[in-house]
């Protein structure tokens, strides 16, 4: 089974970033382990005597054609659509792709997005042709309006950003895969340990956004094969389909002709 | 006439605009990257438009490259 982002098939269910990595080096082979074909990056301000970025994004293009992905710019930083928009274009012209995974941000605090800015940012970028991935709250109808507006693509975030807390709302998440039976929804944000992915997919979602998870851990390469592996997990206890939860104890071996039966 | 590029003031000579394209020869100290991308008061300039697109006094210049990202 694969991962359809606006009709590109992907094998990998998993959607990693490139920041926050120990080394460049631990970067790549946790992208490799990772199994994933599609790396998150950004555009900055930058030094023009600084040559970082630049071998970075070199680096990443190797990656990228290695494993035969695909790049997904993101447009992390910005608090309106207006700023969105204009770095969408400027990701499109240097990365040479429509995906995008959009990004407004409304409160400093919790990197909340903004969803007013979301959706005007995102109105505007189908029209212009973009293939908009939106980073959003677990909030049931914009996660709607943004899919009525043309996101095939939806991805709620599971907690803030960074904050490895996993799912804050499972309800939330799973009343969004059972409104929008039809929309590819990537759990984006806030997921900590394999178990949250597991989880996520065992709710029907198609996949998994995530970087400090991986980038922060101890061993990044472990992480990253231990969330390809509980990826997989999640997928196959969901297709295989979870038996229902019973208020009272059934026994699983059976009870007839049990010696030494209790008879009073 | 005085532009931002990255934040950084310019001062220039006269009050003569100049366009993006001479605007970056200040910016990038060494031969000009491939691998960049332009905004203008923060709207995108395509690279087909540097040569006709023209900074004004109190214009401010965005040249950004890539970087890591989540």
């Amino acid at each position: 089974m694969s991962l359809n982002i606006y009709g590109q098939q992907l094998d990998s269910r998993f959607i990693i970033g490139s920041a926050l990595y120990p080394s460049p080096l631990v970067m790549k082979q946790a992208i490799l382990a990772s199994g994933s074909q599609v790396v998150t990056l950004s555009l900055k301000r930058q030094n023009p005597t600084d040559q970082s970025g630049l071998q970075i994004w070199r680096y990443l293009q190797e990656i990228v054609t290695e494993v035969n992905g695909h790049l997904l710019p993101n447009t992390a930083g910005c608090r309106t659509a207006k700023e969105a928009v204009t770095l969408a274009k400027m990701s499109r012209e240097i990365f040479k792709t429509d995906w995008l995974k959009l990004e407004v941000i409304g409160d400093d605090y919790n990197l909340q997005p903004d969803p007013i800015e979301l959706l005007n940012a995102a109105e505007q970028l189908i029209t212009e042709g973009f293939n908009v991935l939106p980073y959003c709250t677990d909030d049931l109808v914009l996660c709607q309006r943004l899919y009525d507006l043309g996101c095939q693509v939806i991805m709620p975030w599971a907690s803030p950003i960074g904050t490895g807390k996993g799912l804050m709302n499972p309800y939330n998440l799973e009343t969004i895969r059972l409104r929008l039976p039809h929309a590819t929804l990537i759990l984006d944000a806030g997921i900590g340990k394999p178990s949250d992915a597991c989880l996520a997919m065992e709710m029907g979602y198609d996949g998994i956004l995530l970087n400090s998870a991986v980038a922060l851990a101890d061993n990044p390469v472990l992480m990253a094969k231990a969330f390809s592996q509980a990826l997989q997990a999640g997928e196959q206890g969901y297709v295989a389909g979870i038996m229902q939860q019973r208020q009272t104890a059934h026994p699983s071996t059976p009870t007839l002709d049990t010696p030494f039966w209790h008879k009073n | 006439m005085n532009i931002h590029i990255n934040g950084k003031a310019y001062s220039l000579g006269g009050h003569t605009p100049i366009n993006v394209s001479s605007a970056l020869t200040l910016h990038f100290i060494e031969p000009q990257q491939s691998t960049f991308a332009v905004a203008l008061n923060g709207d995108f300039v395509g690279k087909s438009d540097y040569d006709t697109t023209s900074l004004n006094n109190g214009d401010s210049l965005d040249v950004l490259l890539p970087i890591q990202g989540g």
